[in-house]
């Protein structure tokens, strides 16, 4: 009898679908977490009804039938049986153990051929930076690789966590924690995979999550070199139009762009002040408790322009906290070059030809018709 | 002991007004008012539990509650269960009342001490109110660094003096307890004729001794880094947040087994008496518990999987995680095997032991899947872990603490409660309970996050049933609230003893005198029932005069 053994070289099947217990399997270690996981569970389910069922037996055969109760006799000890149930549980646990040593062992081990990618986490955001120095906010991997994530923190204990590769690691401020993976199927169009903040880190916490989008190897190539580039290949001219909608998601997690309140000041009209640029630019806003920008923008000052004052604000920001707010926002130094915030600096001038998601919409033809 | 006696002095009747409780020495008062304490504690946390949970009924932002107040609500919550309600609940409110009882001692070895420990315990909660106006925190129960160094919240310095004075509340009670039953064991109590319940305690009591300093030590070095910005936790100033998790659980983790150990000590006691024969494997059971407070001190490492701490610790801490399985396994075997021939009343008291044993096999087994290396891994800070401690922690500790209410009870007040109402709030407490949290393991294992306000719509089927139980268990309590109080007033006079129990709290009358005993009684097996006999006259049980023997008092 011969085995058909096309499947061995089949087109990659799909992943393995969520279950009753699980989420969907999308890396190389989820089948053996979940065998672990499928074992303990049966061994509970096991364990569970027996101790119910003698719970309940016992329960409802030896109750009292009558108004009170009268003292019996029954056994107080039995060597034979204590052993028993003392050995058997020892020799279980011993064997559950052994599976997850062995399944951390591999989890917990990057082959050395792994594709690097470094990650900050910031409160509320995460920033990937690939090879290339290509960066993105939501995380893009090539299909069936290893990949390795080298991950920090700016502010406090962040924790990456995908549960559909099912792995997890506490992105720790001070050192450099790794986590690796591999996802061998690209996610289809329109699909993701959920990458959570497992470590409470405040307001935001549970925002704090980002897309993982699984591409095959041509595909990633692409894109990585698409995003290393897209910024210098935009002309001076269309900078802040064409970048800014692209970079300021990333802002958009702590200001909004329409007044609503949020851990940041709103670059819109907020707090019976005019939008970002005009009371940066007129001095108006307040920091430090009290003194105004004009003492800090203008000749001779601490800041000759409001353009420096805006781009030192997003490079270090606890220098001077708006009043009003906590010195919360984690420095971009590094992540954003000087064109990146050129792009956003030209947003904030023209914030009316932006909408309040920060899609660039041109100028509102009435506007500039009655101008 | 004729019933004759109606008018007889008694703890609460012995010193009139509020200064004679509040000066008072007596381990008895003490312990009412611990529970007192703990019980307005527990409605507290227990509110803003149902807060959380009335939130999670939505996935997206809610007007009358915001993120921040959603923080608050569960680190006060957690903060309140488990400092305020939990650790204190049964050692220093059911034990303060019972210990020295059953050792037929008047009192704990040092009463003055045991007062000032209720009295550190209040300035605790003093705190935890000055945390609230000083603005509140949101670090969550673990004020895991550099969050909690660096929160503007101002309320963080209050609450961390209140859980270190807390910390002293427990201190004075685990020593009083050492001290007492090393010393006050009436002749003829070898360590091996106490009830398991003091067994329990001792171990509790060692804990408490040994592992709540580090606590007060860490809280003193947060305070430290907070106020006067020395580097010790935050790495912005040359510290590592690493070392406060290690600092954190070395005693919070033996916290949890103070937590459990006194719990499963009642559950031992409620087991035997109410099936009405001996216990099970006397030596097993009172070993395990000391295994259990021992292994506790070494398993911390296994809340830091994925610290990023080396792979070696995590597999160390892992292979000694599991030895806690085992004695708590030896435990529910021979609470079974206690129920085996047994001559079972199925009251309410006896109804939350066997809820005890069903719940605490789901906490422990699914303890299982979170000591596992590679599970822990993805299971880690996902709702699974809360409702695992959820199991162990309330399932398992408040349902002793409560079953224990139920059983001292007659003894505290004089009062019979209403069976009937008592066998309907456990029910509803036990089904509400594990609809809450059952549905939490499936939650936490499909990766839905714990302290999450947003969430993804495909978990709301799951929040709708947790928080629909939660509601179940609430009713049951408050019906559980309204019998108890009810019995104070038109409750029933409780005899001597209502259940047949054997242990020395059981020989004095319901409530006791100021002076416990006075002589000091005699003592025999506290699990050997064979000479008690129900006696219709009293509507308690009274020891079979053929047997008269072996009551005779003062034969020293």
């Amino acid at each position: 009898m011969t085995m058909p053994m096309t499947f061995l070289a089949a087109d990659p099947v799909g992943n393995m679908p969520p279950t009753f217990w699980m989420p969907e399997q999308a890396s190389t270690i989820a089948p053996s977490v979940d065998f672990t996981f499928m074992v303990i569970t049966w061994i509970s389910y096991f364990f569970l009804v027996l101790v119910t069922a003698l719970l309940v037996w016992f329960a409802w055969r030896y109750r009292v039938r009558g108004e009170h109760a009268e003292p019996v006799d029954g056994p107080t000890h039995g060597t034979f049986i204590e052993v028993t149930w003392t050995v058997v549980p020892t020799v279980i646990v011993v064997g559950i153990f052994f599976m997850g040593f062995k399944g951390y062992l591999q989890m917990n081990t990057p082959p050395q051929n792994a594709y690097q990618i470094d990650v900050t986490a910031a409160k509320w955001l995460w920033n990937f930076k690939y090879p290339n120095g290509a960066q993105s906010d939501d995380l893009y991997i090539p299909a069936g690789q290893p990949v390795r994530l080298v991950m920090r923190s700016e502010d406090v204990l962040h924790s990456l966590y995908i549960r559909d590769f099912r792995v997890k690691k506490d992105v720790v401020p001070g050192r450099y924690n790794v986590l690796w993976f591999q996802a061998d199927n690209p996610t289809p169009e329109g699909k993701f995979h959920w990458l959570f903040c497992t470590e409470y880190c405040g307001t935001d916490h549970s925002n704090m999550n980002r897309k993982v989008h699984v591409l095959s190897e041509a595909d990633f190539n692409l894109w990585v070199q698409e995003q290393g580039e897209w910024l210098d290949k935009i002309p001076e001219d269309q900078l802040y139009s064409k970048a800014a909608p692209k970079l300021f998601p990333r802002c958009a997690s702590c200001h909004s762009l329409d007044g609503t309140p949020g851990t940041g000041p709103s670059w819109g009209p907020s707090n019976g002040l005019p939008s970002i640029w005009e009371r940066t630019s007129q001095g108006l806003t307040k920091v430090d408790g009290g003194k105004p920008l004009s003492d800090l923008i203008g000749p001779g000052k601490e800041y000759e322009t409001p353009e420096s004052y805006l781009r030192a604000s997003i490079l270090r920001p606890g220098a001077h906290v708006v009043d009003g707010f906590a010195n919360a926002m984690p420095t971009f130094q590094g992540q954003l070059n000087d064109r990146a915030i050129d792009a956003l600096i030209g947003m904030m001038r023209h914030l009316d030809e932006f909408d309040a998601k920060g899609n660039f919409k041109g100028l509102d033809p009435a506007k500039t018709a009655s101008r | 002991m004729p019933p004759a006696a109606a008018a007889e002095d008694n703890y609460l009747t012995h010193g009139r007004g509020i200064l004679s409780w509040a000066l008072t020495l007596d381990h008895k008062r003490i312990g009412v008012m611990y529970m007192v304490a703990v019980l307005i504690s527990f409605l507290v946390g227990g509110v803003f539990a149902l807060l959380v949970r009335t939130k999670l009924l939505f996935p997206g932002e809610v007007s009358w509650m915001t993120k921040d107040q959603y923080n608050q609500a569960f680190t006060l919550h957690g903060a309140i269960m488990v400092f305020l309600v939990i650790i204190p609940s049964i050692p220093a409110a059911l034990g303060n009342f019972v210990l020295p009882i059953m050792l037929g001692a008047k009192d704990v070895a040092f009463p003055r001490l045991n007062l000032a420990s209720f009295y550190l315990w209040l300035v605790g909660a003093g705190c935890a109110v000055w945390a609230l106006l000083a603005g509140g925190f949101d670090t969550g129960w673990t004020f895991y660094t550099p969050y909690s160094s660096t929160t503007a919240y101002q309320g963080v310095i209050p609450v961390l003096t209140g859980v270190f004075i807390l910390g002293f509340s427990s201190i004075f009670t685990g020593m009083n307890f050492v001290v007492t039953i090393h010393k006050l064991r009436p002749p003829g109590m070898g360590w091996f004729r106490m009830p398991l319940f003091l067994w329990a305690l001792y171990a509790t009591a060692l804990i408490q001794v040994l592992a709540t300093p580090v606590l007060a030590i860490t809280l003193g070095l947060l305070a430290i880094e907070r106020v006067f910005h020395v580097g010790i936790f935050d790495p912005a100033m040359g510290g590592d947040p690493v070392l406060f998790q290690h600092f954190f659980w070395f005693y919070s983790h033996p916290a949890v087994y103070i937590m459990i150990l006194p719990a499963m000590g009642i559950i031992s006691d409620i087991i035997a008496v109410h099936s009405h024969r001996h216990i099970f494997g006397y030596r097993f059971i009172a070993f395990s518990s000391v295994a259990i407070a021992i292994f506790s001190f070494l398993v911390w490492g296994h809340h830091m999987f994925t610290s990023g701490q080396s792979g070696l610790m995590n597999v160390v801490f892992s292979a000694i995680t599991f030895s806690v399985a085992i004695p708590s396994a030896i435990k529910v075997w021979n609470w079974l095997a206690t129920l085996y021939r047994g001559s079972i009343s199925l009251n309410t008291t006896m109804l939350y032991g066997l809820a005890f044993i069903f719940l605490f096999t789901i906490g422990g087994l699914t303890g299982l899947h979170l000591g596992t290396l590679n599970t822990d891994i993805h299971l880690h800070d996902t709702y699974f872990v809360v409702a695992h401690f959820h199991y162990v922690m309330m399932g398992s500790a408040l349902i002793a603490m409560i079953g224990g209410l139920h059983h001292w009870w007659p003894k505290m007040t004089g009062r019979m409660f209403n069976e009937t109402w008592g066998r309907i709030g456990c029910l509803l407490v036990f089904v509400g309970f594990n609809v809450t949290f059952l549905t939490q393991f499936m939650l936490g294992s499909h990766g839905m996050p714990r302290r999450y306000y947003l969430y993804q719509p495909e978990f709301q089927i799951y929040h709708h049933i947790s928080t629909g139980g939660s509601y179940i268990m609430a009713l049951g309590f408050v019906i559980t609230g309204i019998y108890l109080l009810h019995s104070l007033f038109w409750g029933k006079k409780a005899p001597a003893n209502p259940w047949g129990g054997k242990s020395l709290e059981w020989q004095c009358s319901s409530p006791p005198p100021h002076d416990n005993f006075a002589t000091t009684p005699t003592v025999g097996d506290p699990y050997d029932f064979s000479d008690l006999k129900w006696d219709p006259a009293t509507g308690g049980y009274a020891t079979a005069p053929a047997d008269g023997a072996k009551t005779s008092r003062g034969g020293h």
